[in-house]
């Protein structure tokens, strides 16, 4: 052992020296370097993982909203068609039922002419037969008092 | 080995001798406190560490800039090296940090023994005439640095146990106390144990001289490789100072980077071996065998 000792000059007082300076390292090195080191490595792997998450949600998201988006889709197209054939219906039920009622005031139209028509004609053979009456009578007149005047 | 140099100071000329110590060189005094210059080195090393990590640590940003992305990706590997050992995540944050640190001091004290900065260095009367020692050597080319390494590390594994696992329990690992309680507790149920028991509690002792085993092995690995690496470097630039030694170089780098990594390794291992409950997982496994058994019976 004292040869070993002599030998290689193991001095116990170098072996603390040198004990002192790993420790200074460890410390170092664990405080400094490896505990933020590692908890910045931790904290961005966390990002990473919650990154890759939220990207799998929003597809998840995105394809259910396609999903949904599709079927209101076609609903809408459905209802929409719904409500044109409601409207195409509607429309030439309105129009048959306009020309129906426009048939029957041009009717009543022409029965109103018609009978206005026939009171004009009767009111006008009524005029007529009055006018012709009293000009048959003043003809007479005129008549009876030239004959007078001859006579005389 | 010794390279010798020619140092003319007028009319006097004197040999001046570099020979590669097995110790490290004392450059100056402090009282009675020898500065070697494998201290200085490793000094020098804790003082590159601590200006890296100011630098990782005021560049430190959600997006990382270039740095911070190369010690990102060692961290990342280094921890995943480390869960093939433990098998457990939970263990390997409690015992990475240290291993991390202890690989970075033994990666840069190794490569510092590289520098060329090493033949900077003073002019002493030796025993044998002039010698020049160098401000450098690398801090684990000295095997005091390498031995407060393994002490910490051994020490630090069975604190490290205490705190895990329990001091009964360690306690008992060398000292099997309980090992020789069940004599007098299973002799009725089974007479070997008293064969079993004593051999149990030798294996223990044996455990405790593994101990100071462990601090040699790791201690003396480590200096044995980086100093072998120096004298290879030292020898090839006696033979040729050009070219020759840039290879070899390389190969000390490699090494240096090998080195660190199985030191820490090793401490990994030793760790967790440390907050291993055996005696736990021997009746967890007994438990399990004797589940299949009788489902293979049935």
């Amino acid at each position: 052992m004292e040869s070993i000792i002599s030998t290689f000059h193991i001095d116990w007082k170098i072996i603390v020296a040198q004990a002192v300076n790993f420790g200074i390292v460890f410390v170092v090195l664990y405080l400094f370097a490896l505990k933020p080191l590692t908890k910045l490595m931790a904290e961005r792997a966390e990002k990473i993982g919650k990154g890759v998450d939220d990207a799998k949600k929003n597809e998840a998201m995105l394809k259910a909203t396609k999903a949904e988006y599709d079927e209101m889709l076609a609903k809408a197209r459905v209802e929409a068609n719904k409500i044109f054939q409601e409207g195409k219906k509607e429309g030439e039920i309105k129009k048959s039922e306009m020309i129906e009622k426009g048939k029957v005031e041009l009717a009543s139209m022409i029965e109103n002419g018609k009978k206005a028509m026939q009171a004009d004609k009767v009111k006008a053979v009524e005029d007529a037969r009055k006018e012709i009456a009293s000009l048959a009578i003043l003809a007479a007149e005129k008549i009876m008092t030239d004959k007078n005047k001859q006579n005389k | 080995m010794a390279i010798e140099q020619t140092h003319t100071t007028g009319e006097v000329v004197e040999e001046v001798s570099h020979e590669i110590t097995l110790f490290a060189e004392s450059i100056f005094h402090f009282g009675n406190f020898n500065i070697t210059n494998a201290l200085l080195s490793s000094w020098f090393a804790v003082l590159v560490i601590i200006m890296l990590v100011i630098i990782l640590r005021k560049k430190l940003k959600e997006v990382p800039g270039v740095l911070q992305n190369i010690f990102e990706i060692i961290l990342e590997g280094a921890l995943d090296l480390c869960d093939q050992v433990t098998n457990s995540r939970k263990l390997s944050m409690k015992v990475f940090p240290i291993a991390i640190s202890v690989f970075f001091f033994v990666l840069i004290n190794n490569w510092l023994g590289l520098l060329p900065i090493g033949g900077l260095g003073i002019i002493e009367k030796g025993e044998h005439g002039l010698a020049f020692i160098p401000f450098l050597r690398g801090g684990t080319a000295d095997v005091n640095t390498t031995i407060a390494l393994a002490v910490m590390a051994v020490i630090g594994a069975n604190l490290f146990g205490i705190f895990s696992i329990g001091i009964w329990k360690i306690f008992n690992k060398y000292v099997n106390v309980k090992a020789l309680g069940q004599i007098f507790t299973k002799i009725k149920k089974d007479k070997t144990v008293i064969i079993v028991a004593p051999i149990t509690f030798f294996v223990g002792l044996l455990e405790l001289v593994g101990e100071f085993a462990k601090i040699a092995s790791l201690s003396f690995r480590l200096f044995g490789n980086v100093f072998a690496g120096e004298v290879l470097l030292a020898s090839m630039a006696a033979l040729f100072a050009y070219i020759l030694p840039v290879p070899f170089l390389f190969l000390e780098i490699l090494v240096g980077v090998i080195q660190a990594l199985i030191f820490s390794m090793l401490l990994i291992v030793y760790f967790t071996i440390s907050a291993t409950d055996h005696e736990e997982h021997g009746e967890h496994e007994e438990e399990h065998g004797h589940h299949k058994e009788n489902i293979a019976v049935s």
